[in-house]
């Protein structure tokens, strides 16, 4: 909202205060001032100059050639194209080298000119010209006698309206939603009182009471809507419509408001100094059934006064005069009867109605007016009657031929909302953290004084603080909120701070949390894998692209943007969406995530709250085509992220690292009919579970570990010359959790040196490494230590159908240093045992 | 010694010796022991002939071999240890040497940013003896709104750009509303449900706005929640524990100051300024702070009345305040990131700088 520091100062005088003293003050204690800016800067740059002559130009019979004396040397020559500029005015002249502003947000810099062969030594100024407002049909006459006010010839025209720091008027912006709970604050008077109790002024009175009223008939108010509590219809005659004076019209334009016509401007200067939204009909257009305040029959449709066609429902509220809405309620008024240039006698709404009906209907048809705005922060229903009053003597001012030709109606069943609130000091001073020294009583009770509340008992434990209506519709109702109005006027930043003495206890451990910490640390550190934080958001063409577009979803009703309804089921798909522009960044991607995941499909608890599911997803991808021969398998991202996973769960301490013949982790291709998510790769994918002593799958799935599927791949473009060798991997956070723990346990060095000796089988390639393996352990009697697959070949030098595979072993015994004959032991049980692989041992 | 041996010896010891003084590597040195030393070479051919000599010759024959054999091995062992002291005085040499050539490049990984912020704060949190707590990011509106103190029609709504949400299209009822969670204040509702006062939580996490994304704005964002309820907890202990936690994350005294702010779910409500800590002199104005010489830090207060009474909790003996740190803020003003974007952006060329 942009309060205007002169129209403050018609409710509370701003002597010696600055624009920024008042906007560090309010900050302080009332509401976020979010700028301080000048208002229609140019004034403190043009200066006033007094037109001597005017003579027709020779060559333009538009144009005239003025002198005008600007207080200083000569007398200034301007050609001048604006009909009313004549000797005698005192005028805005914009001298050579004045910025002035270019309408578009810019400046542009008068200089010394030609026009149609006659000089011009500067440039009278319109209003517009100088940012107040539209007016352009001729220049700124100013508004002061010349006769008296010679001594303000040369001065720059914001000093001689009576400048504040150098400008006419300053423009103070607040932050909108520091103003969500404070109703009375929309408005300048508002915002006076709050400076006034800041600076310990009084306020200026206004106006509260009607004027007399003649006795004709008044007209008919009839209130049938629950939303409305209160309807007041004012009657007044005599009106002449035209142009607001100069002042209002610059007031409006600081506070944000275009000046349309005198009765307009009015309506709205009321608006935003008393913060009650106000309409003014032309009664000449309403029937003589006067006014019925009801709800909207089903699609029934009205025109609002920014023309636009208006389909209503059941939840809306109508003004309307003979069967026809006329107005909005609360929102904007109707086409029909708004106020015109020959308006000579209208009706004066001022109401009160309920805020959230005003809300739900200016939400549902996408219409958010000051008025609906105001309505729905809860307005103080004897606002009306006060903003009534204070329309009406403005108006008088204006325009003292006006009347009131009968009294005002009014209906509606609304009740002062003024209440009484329990108010402890010594809770005051609890809650604030300050002693009695800081804040003793008096000072608290003339606090809630100044800010209009009333305080009885003040000499008992126990004070009853009155809460003024403009106050009590929503804001004050609670000890609390007069702990905070006393805060506030204490200034919470001059609290002195305290330190919080609580009792020592561990905190309690929060294994998850410490489980994606050891995650982080591990990929981040030794595996180099870059952590990255994606979207919950799925966007709906990687869905497609990845086969997941039918996966149910939780779904964002008003997404971001098209395509981005879906929220993740997993991490994976999102670290996959960004492989193609990493690969084409830097060739490779090495990307992990821990995040989270939604299943709607399966809710839980009280509210139906869809399954949350913790994971770190994982992808490797590297450009280049995958190698087909599986001899290359340990340099493929598969191998490298499967490596990857592996040392990750052995840190988990969700398995152990395996010794000969146990391995730690046992991994499984999933059979053929069991689920994998559409995007991995049927033939090479993986799952793995901690293995048992006997090294057996035992405990949850921890880790899914696959290649792309190709078709996939082939959609997100890693195809062609953009080919890349892509592998991802879920690790489920809520398995970690459930699967038993492994810690780590001391292996003793061994005491005697082993022998080493390398064993090559030649094995059909549809033996698993695992089987060779197991053969090679059974085979050392418990001797085996290690076992390393060091070669893995398939070519011509074995037969079709055939692979090579070698392990580096190692022999070791606790007790002995081992010798040739347990050598020749070993290799002839593993000679045996190839056979009952179907392979056979290789000797060459 | 030499004097003494025959002429056709003395000649081999002089081959040698010539050929082991011209030596300057190892394997050269070999090459002469070979000649001369080993199995086949010019001792053992001495030694061999010596059986075809009349026997009054074998003596001397024997004893010049072996002085030969010997003279050689102590040439070579000379002139090895005169070698290896010439490698390590060449050892020694700096010629050539460019310190500016690069180390040798290996993979390394990266935390993101955010990740190392939060765990800073967090540590700092724990060292005080809070709980890390951790709640949904998918909401209902129970949580996110009406526990909170923000029932249906309260235009408080409107600041909090809320994405709704549905699941096959279906009406849920209005307090089940499922939404992506607009704050981490959602989990004060769910930590008082939970646990008995007095407690200290923070609560770090992702939070969801529908907002329109530019340099400064992400509709995803990060924040850290801060709720602590006990007896006798007052607005200075809320300055002191934002004080006390400021210091520790920049590592100096930074000034601070509470001013009123509007959040239902509390009152009084405060907003927390800081003074900006990278004004060349605290409060002049920079580009971080936008000239005002303050950075707006965190939303805080007193908990509501209502939200307490909401969880069951008396506020006669309890009293409590919450905070809302704004983790994604914290991170870019940390490391002079100018673009949010950047942070959920997923580009290597961003995270692996952390
Ligand atoms: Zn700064």
């Amino acid at each position: 909202m942009f309060i205007s520091y002169s129209w403050l100062n018609r409710h509370v005088d701003l002597a010696g205060v600055s624009p920024h003293d008042l906007a560090r003050d309010l900050t302080l204690q009332t509401a976020e001032v979010e700028g301080v800016e000048p208002f229609a800067p140019a004034l403190a740059d043009v200066i006033v100059g007094h037109v001597l002559s005017r003579e027709a130009h020779p060559d333009a019979d538009k144009l005239g050639i003025t002198k005008v004396n600007v207080g200083s040397g000569e007398p200034l020559q301007i050609v001048c194209g604006a009909p009313n500029v004549g000797p005698g005015q005192l005028v805005a002249v914009a001298v050579i080298g004045t910025n002035l502003p270019d309408g578009n947000g810019g400046t542009f810099k008068i200089k010394k000119s030609k026009i149609r062969g006659v000089e011009s030594m500067g440039m009278i100024c319109s209003e517009r010209e100088l940012g107040l407002g539209d007016e352009h049909d001729g220049i700124w006459v100013l508004p002061f006698a010349p006769d008296d006010n010679g001594h303000l010839i040369g001065l720059p025209v914001a000093a001689a309206l009576g400048a504040t720091e150098g400008h006419y008027d300053w423009v103070i912006e607040i932050d909108n939603k520091s103003l969500t709970h404070r109703p009375d604050l929309w408005g300048h008077r508002g915002i006076a009182g709050e400076v006034a109790a800041i600076l310990g002024r009084d306020m200026r009175p206004i106006a509260t009471e009607l004027p007399a009223h003649g006795d004709a008939q008044s007209v008919p108010v009839h209130v049938e809507s629950k939303g409305c509590s209160r309807y007041i219809g004012i009657a007044i005659d005599g009106l002449k419509n035209g142009k607001a004076p100069e002042w209002m019209r610059h007031m409006l334009l600081a506070a944000g408001q275009r000046p349309i016509n005198l009765l307009v401007d009015i309506s709205n200067f009321v608006m935003l100094d008393v913060a009650q939204p106000n309409h003014l009909f032309d009664r000449t257009e309403l029937k003589a059934d006067g006014i019925l305040v009801r709800d909207a029959r089903e699609g029934e449709t009205m025109v609002t006064l920014d023309g636009e066609k208006r389909t209503l429902s059941t939840a809306d509220m109508l003004i309307t005069s003979g069967g026809e809405a006329v107005a909005l309620a609360g929102v904007m008024g109707g086409e029909a009867s708004k106020i015109g240039e020959s308006t000579t006698q209208m009706l004066l709404e001022v109401a009160t109605f309920a805020p959230a009906q005003i809300r739900r209907t200016s939400q549902r048809l996408g219409l958010r007016t000051d008025s609906s705005g105001r309505f729905e922060k809860h307005l103080d229903p004897t606002l009306p009657m006060k903003a009534a009053a204070h329309l009406v003597s403005l108006l008088a001012e204006l325009q003292p031929g006006i009347s009131l030709p009968s009294a005002p109606s009014e209906g509606g069943a609304w009740t002062d909302p003024a209440c009484d609130v329990r108010v402890r000091p010594n809770r005051v001073r609890a809650v604030l953290g300050l002693d009695a020294e800081l804040l003793p009583n008096q000072r608290m009770e003339d606090m809630l004084t100044s800010l209009g509340f009333g305080v009885s008992g003040a000499d008992t434990e126990s004070w009853t603080v009155r809460v003024p209506s403009a106050r009590a519709t929503k804001d004050v109702g609670l000890e609390e909120d007069l702990i905070e109005e006393i805060g506030r006027s204490y200034r919470y930043d001059n609290i002195p701070e305290q330190r919080v003495l609580a009792e020592i206890a561990p905190v309690p451990r929060d294994e998850r949390r410490n489980l994606a910490r050891r995650i982080q640390d591990r990929l981040s550190g030794s595996s180099a894998f870059d952590e990255v934080m994606t979207h919950s958001f799925l966007e709906g063409n990687l869905c497609e692209k990845l086969g997941i577009a039918m996966e149910p979803t939780i779904r964002a009703i008003n997404p971001v943007a098209e395509g981005y309804e879906r929220i993740r089921r997993s991490v994976v798909p999102s670290l996959l969406g960004l492989v193609p522009n990493n690969l084409q960044l830097r060739g490779e991607a090495y990307l992990y995530e821990v995040g989270k995941g939604y299943l709607p499909e399966v809710t839980q608890g009280e509210f139906q709250e869809p399954t949350e599911i913790h994971e770190v997803g994982l992808v490797l991808a590297r450009s280049g085509s995958v190698s087909v021969s599986v001899a290359d398998f340990a340099n493929t991202s598969l191998f490298l992220l499967k490596g990857t996973v592996e040392d990750l769960l052995y840190s988990l301490e969700r398995a152990r690292p395996g010794r000969a013949g146990i391995p730690g982790l046992v991994w499984v291709k999933p059979g053929e009919g069991e689920l994998i998510p559409p995007f991995a790769h049927r033939g090479r994918c993986m799952v793995a579970f901690a293995s048992d002593a006997k090294g057996n799958a035992t405990g949850p799935e921890l880790a899914f570990v696959s290649a792309i599927e190709p078709g996939v791949g082939a959609a997100l473009g890693l195809a062609g010359d953009s080919v890349a060798d892509v592998a991802f991997a879920s690790v489920s956070i809520d398995s970690l959790l459930s699967a038993p723990e492994k810690p780590v346990l001391h292996r003793p060095i061994p005491r005697f040196p082993g022998v080493k000796v390398d064993v090559a089988f030649a094995l059909g390639e549809d033996t698993l490494a695992s089987d060779a393996e197991a053969i090679i352990v059974q085979s050392g009697k418990g001797l085996v230590a290690d076992v390393q697959l060091f070669d893995l070949y398939q070519g011509e030098k074995v037969a079709k159908g055939m692979k090579s595979m070698a392990w580096h072993v190692l022999l070791q015994s606790d007790t002995k240093t081992l010798g040739d004959k347990d050598l020749h032991k070993f290799l002839t049980r593993v000679e045996g045992g190839a056979k009952r692989i179907g392979g056979e041992l290789r000797k060459d | 010694m030499e004097t003494t041996l025959q002429p056709e010896l003395h000649q081999h010891l002089q081959d040698a010796k010539a050929r082991i003084d011209a030596a300057t590597a190892a394997e050269e040195l070999r090459a002469v022991e070979r000649d001369y030393i080993d199995k086949g070479g010019v001792v053992a051919g001495l030694l061999a002939a010596i059986t075809t000599l009349p026997p009054e010759q074998r003596r001397d024959a024997g004893q010049g071999a072996n002085i030969l054999k010997g003279a050689v091995l102590k040439a070579l062992g000379d002139r090895k240890a005169e070698l290896e002291a010439m490698a390590i005085d060449a050892a020694r040499s700096g010629h050539g040497f460019d310190p500016s050539l690069p180390g040798t490049s290996i993979r390394r990984g990266s935390l993101h940013p955010v990740t190392r912020v939060t765990r800073e704060l967090e540590d700092i949190f724990s060292s005080m003896g809070y709980d890390i707590l951790d709640g949904p990011e998918v909401e209902i509106d129970v949580y996110n709104f009406e526990r909170l103190n923000i029932p249906g029609d309260h235009p408080a709504r409107d600041m909090h750009d809320t994405f709704w949400c549905e699941v096959n299209g279906a009406e849920r009822d209005s307090n089940m509303g499922l939404l992506l969670r607009t704050h981490t204040s959602c989990v004060q509702v769910r930590t008082m449900e939970r646990l008995q006062p007095p407690f200290r939580v923070v609560v770090p996490g992702r939070v969801f706005r529908q907002e329109t994304v530019d340099a400064s704005h992400e509709h995803t964002f990060h924040q850290m929640e801060g709720l602590v309820v006990g007896e006798g907890l007052t607005v200075g202990h809320l300055i002191g524990t934002m004080k006390t936690f400021l210091r520790e994350v920049f590592q100096k005294e930074i000034e601070v100051r509470l001013r009123p702010g509007y959040f239902p779910f509390v009152e009084p409500g405060f907003e927390l300024d800081a003074r900006c800590p990278f004004c060349a002199t605290p409060g002049a104005g920079c580009r971080v702070c936008k000239q005002t010489g303050w950075v707006e830090l965190c939303p805080c207060g007193m908990v509501h009345p209502a939200v307490l009474q909401m969880s069951g909790i008396d506020t006669e003996k309890y009293t409590g305040f919450a905070f809302g740190l704004g983790l994604s803020r914290l991170v870019m003003l940390r490391y002079e990131i100018d673009d949010i974007r950047h942070l959920m952006g997923g580009d290597t060329r961003f995270l692996s700088q952390f």
